[in-house]
């Protein structure tokens, strides 16, 4: 048996009197792509930016490769998350800079990369999401799909371990949907572990190898996407499914 | 007489005399006063050059250079102690600080021996015993006979100066104006705005002999002889020094050396001075403050930008203690900086960190518009910062970048291209605010033009060349910052 790639115990995250995640325990096997869902307001944000410590967590626990990020000095958080990418619902592409110029930023000032290799990176990055042909634009002039795509590139520039999705595809034009979900599958293919928050069941039920159902603070149900689809076992994902897949 | 004495500047002596009541007390303590200038070997000498004959700027041998009789005086003092004089420049308002605080040994700017000067300074014999005139249009000569003939119209004076107090105290039925400056109550006189300006009789003799349309005619004020007498001013409790110089002093008296050298001297610096009093031919001058005023401006935009980065950055410090104690330190200093005058911190910075370390005049200059600007540029920056979205934040992190680096190369570029144009109007309001370090002496635009208004006796053409010479800066400033944003505009 391998190590779990990611571990999360008794995981609690509060806002004032927010108790928005209660008590999370859960695992990620490396190459694993586990699909996060579940009805708006329910944590699912929450849940991701704790697993990259861009939240600090009230209590519990949330390991890297065997490494409690809880207890980390901010040094060794930061080499940390360079091991874990992620993607935004709103890109954060780095608006004064060309394309290029993005996805070279974290590994020239991070990995002290050197320009000439960063740049053949960023190159053959850029040919694997489609989008070779815009090294030099200005993220202002891309369409929502492309800028996505450029923003996955970028995190994987990292050459992460584990890549996190939160609703990557919720702003996008519905036409440019597709355009980001098969550089998605491309990846999950090539073996990358990764944990996708999305309202995409599409998505979901050919590219999950797990579903986590998330509601009210908790993961609900951890089951296959077959499982959970044909047979929800709680009154919470029932109600849920009922409503998405009219 | 020259008696100004701004409030601000008796409020800052009486600050310094309290937090620094050590030198004070030492000078009492051992007077050693005479033995220290001697081993120093240099007597500095403090004055305010914009009172011919007293002193004043003239051009010699091509050089812009402080003469007068009160320079004869000060050089006749060094040579007696057998030390080198040295002359420093400043205006009139701040030699008393400058004396208390050791930036000059001595003052000799036509500064008379009040009783209320003698409780904060040492006072030698008096060297020159003056009178007052009133000078007035030629056209009007006949119809003024003394300072009674102003029945009805308006006589002006210096503000704060003991004539005009004898106005106000000893006319009747007459209006008295005050203004800063002599050559701003020559111009008043000449565009008919008062009748009648009251001046030492050097002062009167000066302009009168250099200016066609003006005359001059007696003032008949009652006097005391102190009121209208100079005296050279000393530190409390330099008794030898003082002593010393007291020789020197009777000499010059004994021997008439004022009347029968010195102000002859004086007056044919300002014969050679008026031979030609068109702006271009004062261009040097004017380039020496255009350049003045550039060095400030840039230099302080410069550093007021790095302090302004630092506060910004302290100003969002969170986390620990220490952190969160930096924050308070950087609020406090922004909010003090923005309650307080540039004026009086430029003073501050001349003066008060002159008892601890002797900063030239244009360092302190550009370091307290430096402190100034940061504080300003800080509040921007620090907006700036807070215009960038959070996600930037996030994404930049996500990517394993640190703190700093985040800041660096992800938000701070962003910041600054925000906020360019509040920059660019901070550039362009130093340009015209370095104006205010003319009051301890820099030679920058402002004090030059009144170095040759009072050079000229012409008035306005001064003003309308530093006008002009300052729009020129604004505007080629404003427009190199206009080509910056323009190119800044890619996203
Ligand atoms: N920084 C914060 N400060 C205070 N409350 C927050 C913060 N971030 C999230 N919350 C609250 O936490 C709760 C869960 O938010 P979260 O964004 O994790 O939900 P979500 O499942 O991702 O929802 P959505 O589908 O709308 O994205 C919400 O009530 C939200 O208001
Ligand atoms: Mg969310």
């Amino acid at each position: 048996m391998t190590k779990p790639v990611i571990e999360v115990e008794s995981l609690a995250k509060s806002f004032g009197d927010n108790h928005v995640l209660k008590d999370i325990t859960e695992k990620v096997e490396p190459g694993q792509v586990i699909v996060v869902i579940g009805p708006s307001g329910g944590g699912k944000s929450t849940f991701l930016r704790c697993l990259n410590l861009l939240e600090t967590p009230t209590s519990g626990k949330v390991a890297f490769e065997g490494q409690d990020l809880t207890t980390l000095d901010t040094k060794s958080v930061n080499s940390l998350r360079e091991k874990m990418g992620m993607v935004f619902q709103g890109f954060n592409l780095f608006p004064n800079m060309t394309v290029l110029e993005n996805i070279k930023l974290a590994p020239m000032k991070v990995k002290n990369v050197d320009d000439a290799s960063a740049t053949k990176t960023a190159h053959e990055l850029l040919q694997r999401v489609g989008l070779e042909d815009h090294a030099d634009a200005f993220p202002s002039s891309l369409s929502g799909g492309q800028a996505q795509r450029v923003a996955i590139a970028r995190a994987l520039a990292m050459n992460p371990e584990v890549m996190l999705f939160d609703e990557p595809t919720s702003a996008l034009d519905p036409e440019m949907v597709g355009e980001v979900l098969n550089v998605m599958q491309e990846l999950a293919k090539d073996g990358m572990t990764m944990v996708v928050v999305t309202h995409e069941m599409g998505f979901a039920k050919s590219v999950a190898d797990r579903i986590w159902f998330m509601a009210d603070g908790y993961i609900q149900e951890d089951s296959t996407p077959d499982e959970f689809f044909s047979n929800p076992q709680t009154e919470r994902a029932k109600d849920f499914l009922s409503k998405i897949l009219i | 007489m020259k008696k100004r004495f701004g409030l601000l500047l008796a409020i800052i002596v009486a600050l310094f005399m309290t937090v620094v009541p050590l030198n004070a007390q030492h000078a009492q303590a051992a007077d050693n006063s005479l033995a220290e200038i001697q081993k120093k070997g240099t007597l500095v000498m403090g004055t305010s050059p914009d009172y011919p004959p007293y002193e004043f700027q003239a051009t010699v041998n091509g050089k812009s250079t402080v003469v007068g009789m009160d320079i004869q005086i000060g050089k006749k003092v060094a040579k007696d102690l057998g030390v080198k004089l040295k002359v420093k420049s400043m205006s009139f308002d701040s030699l008393l600080v400058a004396l208390q605080t050791g930036k000059i040994d001595m003052i000799i700017s036509g500064m008379n021996p009040t009783p209320a000067r003698r409780k904060n300074v040492a006072f030698t014999h008096v060297y020159y015993q003056g009178g007052y005139s009133i000078v007035v249009n030629k056209t009007d000569k006949a119809k003024y006979k003394d300072k009674d003939s102003f029945k009805g119209g308006t006589l002006a004076a210096q503000t704060g100066t003991t004539q005009y107090n004898a106005i106000k105290k000893q006319t009747s039925g007459t209006k008295t104006k005050g203004m800063t400056s002599q050559s701003d109550l020559i111009l008043a006189l000449q565009s008919h705005k008062v009748d009648g300006v009251a001046m030492e009789k050097p002062s009167a003799q000066a302009y009168v002999s250099n200016n066609k349309s003006l005359a001059s005619i007696p003032s008949h004020f009652n006097m005391s002889s102190s009121a209208t007498s100079s005296a050279i001013a000393f530190r409390k409790g330099s008794t030898s020094l003082v002593n010393e110089v007291n020789k020197t002093v009777d000499q010059i008296k004994k021997q008439n050396l004022v009347k029968k050298q010195y102000l002859p001297a004086a007056g044919k610096y300002l014969k050679t001075n008026s031979v030609d009093t068109s702006m271009p031919h004062y261009w040097k001058a004017f380039a020496t403050g255009v350049e003045y005023t550039l060095i400030i401006t840039v230099c302080s935009v410069f550093f007021g930008f790095i302090i302004g980065i630092l506060l910004a950055l302290a100003r969002m410090a969170k986390g620990n203690p220490l952190k969160t104690a930096l924050r308070w330190l950087a609020t406090a200093y922004v909010e003090f900086i923005r309650g307080t005058p540039m004026m009086v911190q430029v003073m501050f910075v001349y003066f008060g960190l002159g008892l601890f370390v002797n900063l030239p005049a244009l360092t302190s200059g550009i370091i307290a518009i430096s402190l100034n600007s940061g504080a300003y540029v800080a509040e921007y920056i620090r907006g700036g910062i807070n215009s960038v979205n959070i996600g930037q934040t996030e994404a930049a992190r996500s990517l394993g970048m640190s703190n700093g680096a985040t800041m660096r190369y992800v938000i701070l570029p962003q910041a600054l291209k925000n906020i360019w144009p509040s920059l660019g109007n901070e550039f362009i309001t130093l340009i015209k605010d370095s104006s205010i370090v003319s009051i301890i002496g820099v030679t920058e635009l402002i004090y030059q033009s009144n170095i040759v208004r009072s050079d000229t006796y012409r008035g306005v053409a001064p003003i309308v060349v530093i006008m002009v010479l300052y729009f020129i800066m604004t505007f080629t400033a404003s427009r190199i910052l206009n080509y910056f944003e323009r190119r800044m505009q890619h996203d």
